[in-house]
């Protein structure tokens, strides 16, 4: 499964879309994210899985894509 | 005992001087093989991520290692020949490093077992009365968080995986936990000493205690037919409280990797 993981640099800034892993459960998906992206200072890491992401629109594919 | 604090090694009673100079070093070599270990799994390990997880748990080891050798200037070691001139039978590093492990269920072992154990050690220095190691555990301990997590995560996995896949990580417990157990030491040598003294919080039988009930979880979950951890034999008989290893358990790490971890083939551009 693909995670997204977010985090960022400081207390109160916009929470920043850093990148992703691949991990067969939440447990490793939180680790796999610590070990890859830690190399910088973050305030504070989150993950969630791709699959849990609804799109809202997209420009080129029509207004609203809440129903397709 | 009335505990002393101790801003340097002179400061503290010779016996106690020598019981935490080599736990020091018992603990600096532990790591360095330990990140030597993992290190050899960056690459080959059953994922692209683990095997990142694998390159940071090396480097952190490695950092641990050097912040613990550097320690032992405070106690007039050369810390050169420490960490490049000695033979394997010198090294205190944990029995269970000895060899490279057999396959990924043996780094997992490794990383929920013994990198577990060492942390339970350290934690039990948060409070010791020698400042200067006292004021290295809390970063070492910050960073071994997700090293724990990494290693339960992966064990638990091995406990919902098939039972051959839980069968190979069991019976790697088998053959960790007594070298493992062992290693915290007898009730009543140096480890009371050290208890004793204000170094280490706890006596040997408090830490085996601590680190059990850490990885009891795993343990059950993973170990067909593990029989209960009081059942894990307790080999001490002739234990040697100095290099912290079991009586018969081999001279110590193989060659090829003292080698390496020597850095013999780069001795050239070593910068002191």
């Amino acid at each position: 499964m693909v995670y997204e993981v977010f985090a960022r640099k400081a207390r109160g800034d916009r929470l920043q879309h850093i990148g992703s892993v691949s991990a067969p459960g939440d447990e490793l998906a939180k680790v796999y994210a610590h070990a890859t992206y830690d190399e910088e200072k973050w305030f504070d890491m989150w993950v969630a899985p791709r699959d849990r992401f609804l799109e809202v629109f997209n420009v080129d594919r029509g207004v609203f894509v809440g129903e397709r | 005992m009335a505990t002393t604090l101790a801003g340097s090694a002179a400061d503290l009673r010779a016996d106690v001087r020598e019981a935490v100079r080599d736990l020091v070093l018992v603990l600096a070599d532990s790591k360095r093989l330990l990140g030597f270990r993992y290190g050899a799994w960056i690459l080959g390990a059953p994922e692209l991520e683990t095997g990142i997880a694998c390159a940071s748990m090396a480097q952190d080891e490695w950092g641990h290692a050097r912040l613990m050798y550097a320690l032992l200037k405070d106690f007039d070691e050369d810390v050169d020949r420490l960490e490049h001139a000695r033979p394997p039978r010198e090294y205190r590093s944990m029995e269970v490093l000895d060899r490279e492990p057999d396959d990924w269920a043996g780094v997992v072992g490794l990383n929920a077992l013994a990198d577990t154990a060492l942390s339970v050690q350290l934690a039990a220095l948060q409070r010791c009365g020698y400042l200067p190691l006292r004021q290295r555990v809390e970063k070492l301990l910050a960073e071994e968080q997700y090293h724990r997590a990494h290693g339960m995560a992966w064990a638990r996995r091995y406990a919902a995986a098939t039972p051959a896949a839980r069968e190979a990580f069991a019976s790697v417990a088998r053959a960790t936990l007594p070298p493992l157990l062992a290693w915290f030491g007898p009730q009543d040598g140096r480890g009371a000493l050290l208890a004793n003294a204000g170094i280490c919080e706890s006596a040997p039988d408090e830490l085996r205690r601590g680190f059990l009930a850490l990885v009891a979880p795993v343990l059950e979950a993973t170990a067909v037919a593990w029989p209960v951890a009081e059942a894990v034999p307790l080999e001490l008989d002739g234990f040697d409280e100095v290099r912290r290893r079991r009586a018969g358990a081999g001279e110590g790490p193989d060659a090829e990797t003292i080698t390496r971890v020597r850095g013999d083939r780069n001795r050239d551009f070593l910068l002191e």
